[in-house]
């Protein structure tokens, strides 16, 4: 018991450094260039943080492990029974939180560009949600997986709200009474586990399951996978709830929305791994998350070609395309896995692309649906190439990211011997370009309407774009990132891979 | 023959409150009664988790000192449960708050309390 405490100083990093900022920017309200500057430089500083923190582990209590032939360890790479709340950061969590930390420096930026007073407040909800995102994926204990959730939720629906306008408020109340439920029902099935395992870290609950025969519990079991599958329906917006989540994407800010999904794809990993983790051996278990992925998946994109407004369309194919990522998870094996935490990367990149070209379109005057909007590719033909490019990688063209994890996802489906699942694969993707492009043709390509659209004064001598530089440059960041990954899969497809072995071959480890 | 215990009682009593809850949320109208029945909702978890962690002749599971450690881990309540709950009254209030903040915002735009009103679907 000589050795020393090795807990990783960035991890309560990304939890302390938003809620400082969150608070300073709430306190500075109303003064806008005060605002700018410290939310600039605290979203840099996470980035910078995700990009140069080691790997390792959090332990809160303290206390070490308890080695399973007794005596006792602080190491984190020896088996011994943590009995300690947990965090821990690894391939898998650099990757998203590198990710989200990007984009959190490009909401802010935009953000903070596009309102125009009084947004201290909103600003700092989005620095709360970037830290309850970043929970749950470090997260390896049930007490903080559900304080996330819940954090959370609650933050989702203080963003949408913040939005101002009836709808956003009636989507941000429907999401909280949801939440309400499936806060309860995580609850109940963390209190189950607990009961029946005694661990509150989910290494220690999985190594018990593991080790001792519980097939006189199942009836116990399956009520705690029962309540974990409705909080990560929830969280993620899967079937049959997929109409609050999609009114919550649809109703946000579009550059909020972006930080939205991200956080919703990060929850469906999380808690999606945690449920493969504790009951990939349970009767059923697989094959009901998969029920609910190609659900998600199939409704999702039969109402994104039904809408006419490019917000809700994308709202839609967002809640689609997360019926991917879950999908490669449910599926289990090791290259499904690996495929779904892709599909996550991938969805989180192209579908920023897609929410920026959206929220772009809003500063031509006109809103976003296709009926009111045209001619915007003469307006901004380096807008319509962004758009254009996004829609490939969403659909799964190549050499873009998406086609790279959707080939992934289809391999898994085969060689599980699911050739259903890979058509089922195969049409989402189809139907999303169809979808996509009728919403672009509209919106970028058609002609103008005889009234030409309302240019703000900057635009009247047709040299200035409305739309602020910024959101190019993240747009380029962003595309080129559609591509680098497309090209080279294996830059994360390495680190993943590594993530989905230890699911599969050693679950224990977080 | 089942037998009455403190625990069964509890957990009996958590059911109920967590069914009346449940059926308030999803069947009133009345967007404040539907808040309250949030609450009884909440509270019959957080009676749940309690009840999970009792221990029939338990003790407080915290070592006091000069008292033995002999049976205690034997003895001590679960302590995880109370831990939890908590937690919970404090996110249950949380959302209480944020359910009442946004009722309150509707409410001003809609003149009315009515679910079937406030909420109907309507997009920009």
């Amino acid at each position: 018991m000589n050795e020393p405490i090795t807990n990783l100083w960035s991890i309560p990093l990304f939890i302390v450094v938003p809620i400082i900022t969150a608070i300073v920017v709430n306190l500075l309200y109303n003064k806008s260039k005060a605002i700018k500057v410290v939310s600039f430089a605290s979203s840099l500083l996470l980035l910078a943080i995700a990009i140069i923190s080691p790997f390792g582990f959090q332990w809160f209590t303290g206390q070490p492990g308890v080695l399973p032939g007794g005596g006792y360890t602080f190491r984190a790479d020896v088996f011994a029974w943590r009995l300690s709340l947990e965090y821990y950061f690894g391939y898998l969590q650099q990757i998203m939180i590198f990710l989200m930390s990007l984009l959190l420096v490009f909401v802010v930026s935009i953000a903070t560009k596009s309102l125009k007073k009084n947004y201290g407040t909103y600003i700092g909800l989005i620095f709360l949600l970037y830290m309850s995102a970043a929970i749950i994926i470090m997260v390896n204990d049930f007490y903080h997986l559900w304080i996330g959730v819940e954090v959370g939720s609650l933050l989702v629906a203080g963003v949408v709200a913040a939005s101002g306008d009836a709808i956003s408020q009636k989507a941000a109340l429907k999401y909280t009474f949801f939440s309400a439920l499936s806060g309860a029902g995580m609850a109940i099935a963390l209190a189950l586990i607990l009961g029946l395992t005694g661990y509150a870290n989910i290494s220690d609950a999985i190594r018990f399951l593991g080790s001792n025969d519980v097939s006189s519990m199942y009836g116990v079991l399956y009520v705690s996978f029962g309540f974990l599958m409705l909080a990560w329906i929830y969280s993620g917006g899967l079937a049959p709830i997929h109409p609050l989540k999609s009114d919550v994407y649809g109703s946000a800010y579009p550059h909020a929305t972006i930080l939205l999904q991200t956080q919703s794809k990060l929850m469906l990993v999380a808690i999606g791994l945690v449920i493969l983790r504790l009951f990939g051996t349970l009767p059923f278990a697989k094959e009901v998350m998969l029920g609910v992925s190609v659900l998600t998946m199939m409704i999702g994109v039969v109402m994104a070609l039904l809408q006419t407004d490019f917000r809700w369309t994308l709202a839609y194919l967002i809640v689609s395309h997360s019926g991917l990522v879950t999908l490669g998870i449910s599926l289990g094996s090791v290259l499904g896995i690996a495929g779904g935490l892709f599909q996550a990367v991938n969805d989180v990149i192209y579908m920023s692309v897609l929410l920026l070209c959206c929220e772009a379109v809003y500063y031509y005057g006109k809103g976003t649906s296709i009926k009111s909007v045209s001619g915007i590719a003469k307006k901004s033909p380096w807008l319509a190439l962004a758009v254009v490019l996004g829609a490939f990688a969403a659909s799964g063209v190549p050499p873009f990211n998406g086609f790279q994890s959707e080939i992934l996802l289809i391999q898994a489906a085969l060689s599980g011997g699911m050739p259903e699942i890979a058509v089922v694969i195969l049409m989402v993707s189809v139907t999303t370009f169809v979808a996509l492009f009728k919403t672009i043709y509209s919106i970028f390509l058609r002609p103008e309407e005889p009234l030409p659209i309302v240019q703000p004064d900057e635009l009247a001598d047709g040299k200035k774009s409305p739309v602020p530089k910024v959101l190019f440059f993240a747009l380029a960041v962003l595309i080129g990132m559609t591509i680098v990954l497309g090209v080279y899969p294996q830059l994360a497809l390495n680190f993943l891979t590594e993530a989905a072995l230890k699911v599969v071959y050693v679950p224990w480890v977080p | 023959m089942i037998e009455f215990t403190l625990q069964l009682l509890s957990l009996t009593a958590a059911a109920a409150l967590v069914v009346i809850g449940l059926g308030g949320m999803l069947f009133l109208d009345n967007m404040i009664k539907k808040i309250i029945a949030f609450t009884l909702l909440s509270d019959g978890v957080n009676l749940a988790l309690v009840s999970l962690g009792y221990v029939e002749g338990g003790i407080v599971s915290i070592l006091l000192p000069g008292s033995s450690v002999a049976n205690f881990p034997d003895n001590a309540v679960l302590i995880f449960g109370p831990g939890i709950v908590l937690t919970n009254i404090v996110i249950g209030v949380s959302t209480t708050a944020v359910l009442v903040a946004l009722t309150m915002v509707l409410y001003k735009r809609y003149g009315s309390l009515k679910a079937s009103k406030v909420l109907k679907g309507e997009r920009k």
